[in-house]
């Protein structure tokens, strides 16, 4: 699409927040502002979600596969987002099951393995932060 | 969700208040604020036996779905109860549970107008030289209600709680809601919440009255910065004195974006303030275990907020806002305490 769509919607979101929301009042004027915001995310997350997702879930798949996690793991050979989001929801439960299995031992393999995942869990924090944070 | 009127708020307080005469409600508008409940002011007019009166009055009233597990008779009995103990708060005038006549319960509250809640307008420039003095009212404040002895307070409607319980009751409470508004996995929340289980806090070194969400946005404070009330008590509960200050201290709720908790003050200086107020002690290993359990907390709210949004008939904006704002700065600051970011 063409203008390309981050840039189209950090257009509406300025004339959201610059153009008409100083125009309301009161409630309404909070929610053109908390819209604004929102489409400033969506014009963020829009070009950099599918290779974020591609990323994690092959961090994760590798994980579980060190931890003998056995299942359905998935293979992203469907791109589109919604695809990629179901998948990596199943690979952070999984991993969760995992995690907790973990700190249950205190083998060398399970400290190694309870670090890698801290390192992916910080990873995927770090790569989903959006510039309008707190923190 | 029926529209609230002049003419239906009118109709009730006649039929409510029978000594009441030339009843007059106006400039009834809802205001930006809380993610949990509809918030409305209107100037009320009327006579009685005692002369003609002219009120300014905030409504609130209960959604259909909430963010936050609470209710109109809740809050209003926080408010009630910490009214004239030193707290500064609205004094509270009507509550109504029947959610018959406003498809919601609904609490009628002294409106405290001419002042700021604004927790981004402090952020700006030409607030900078009057944050030592909101951080003095708002950090002092809250000592002063963790010093409150809860015997002196009429706190009998909410949930029972003690020094040696109050830590695995809270972590037990939103680790409920969690699973409740589960809308898919967190592995660094969950991760946090067994780290808890197995580093129990000491006990409360005493039982005070937690207001629940005590952060900038929460309190009024006039032109020069000082503190002027205390809102928003629809989750205080009994608890640990600690909680509160840690809450105040959430990573994901200080608009400045910097070092400055609540966007107010950097944290030590929180630290001396609270202790000042409230003559109590810090136990540095139970204030980050109290950290943490505010960022499960937060997590838990903001999923909710997801949850209802998506069941809603009208979904609110700020439900999804918060979410998309927060639950990864929530997941970055659990990492952080945890010595993991």
């Amino acid at each position: 699409m063409k203008p390309s769509i981050p840039a189209a919607v950090a257009n509406l979101a300025a004339l959201l927040r610059d153009d008409i929301a100083p125009n309301l009042t009161g409630f309404r004027a909070g929610n053109a502002a908390m819209s604004a915001a929102m489409l400033d995310m969506v014009a963020e997350e829009w070009d950099r979600a599918a290779s974020r997702l591609v990323a994690e879930n092959a961090t994760l798949r590798a994980l579980l596969v060190r931890g003998s996690v056995t299942g359905d793991l998935g293979d992203d050979s469907d791109l589109r987002v919604s695809a990629l989001e179901a998948g990596n929801e199943n690979l952070r439960a999984l991993l969760t099951g995992l995690h907790a299995a973990v700190e249950e031992r205190s083998d060398a393999e399970a400290k190694s393995l309870d670090d890698a995942i801290w390192n992916a869990l910080r990873a995927s924090v770090e790569n989903r932060r959006i510039a309008s944070a707190n923190f | 969700m029926k529209p609230l009127t002049d003419q239906l708020l009118i109709a009730y307080l006649t039929a409510r208040m029978p000594d009441w005469r030339n009843i007059t409600v106006s400039d009834l508008h809802r205001l930006p604020m809380g993610a949990s409940r509809e918030t409305f002011r209107f100037d009320l007019g009327y006579d009685d036996g005692t002369g003609s009166h002219a009120d300014k009055v905030i409504l609130r009233r209960d959604p259909p779905a909430s963010n936050v597990d609470s209710d109109r008779q809740h809050e209003y009995n926080a408010y009630k109860a910490v009214y004239g103990h030193g707290i500064p708060v609205p004094r509270m005038l009507l509550l109504e549970e029947d959610p018959a006549h406003f498809d919601g319960a609904i609490s009628l509250a002294e409106d405290l107008r001419g002042y700021h809640n604004s927790e981004y307008q402090i952020q700006q420039p030409e607030w900078q030289d009057r944050l030592p003095r909101l951080a003095e009212g708002m950090w002092t404040a809250m000592g002063q209600l963790a010093a409150l002895p809860v015997e002196t307070l009429d706190l009998a409607f909410m949930k029972p709680s003690a020094p040696e319980t109050t830590a695995m009751q809270e972590l037990n409470y939103w680790e409920a809601t969690l699973d409740k508004a589960d809308i898919g996995a967190e592995p660094i929340t969950r991760a946090a919440i067994r780290w808890m289980r197995r580093n129990p806090p000491p006990p409360a070194q005493k039982l005070a009255m937690v207001h629940g969400d005590f952060r900038a946005g929460n309190f009024l404070y006039d032109d020069s910065g000082a503190l002027v009330a205390v809102l928003d008590w629809e989750m205080a509960h009994l608890g640990d004195p600690l909680e509160d200050l840690a809450w105040s201290l959430a990573r994901v709720l200080s608009f400045g974006k910097d070092d400055r908790r609540s966007g107010v003050a950097p944290r030590e200086e929180a630290l001396r303030i609270w202790q000042a107020a409230s003559g109590l002690a810090i136990n540095p290993e139970a204030l980050h275990w109290w950290e943490l359990m505010m960022c499960i907390k937060g997590q838990a709210i903001w999923n909710a907020g997801v949850a209802a949004w998506q069941k809603s008939d009208e979904p609110q904006v700020i439900h999804a806002y918060a979410a998309w704002w927060l639950r990864n700065a929530q997941d970055r600051a659990i990492l952080e305490l945890m010595g993991k970011l």
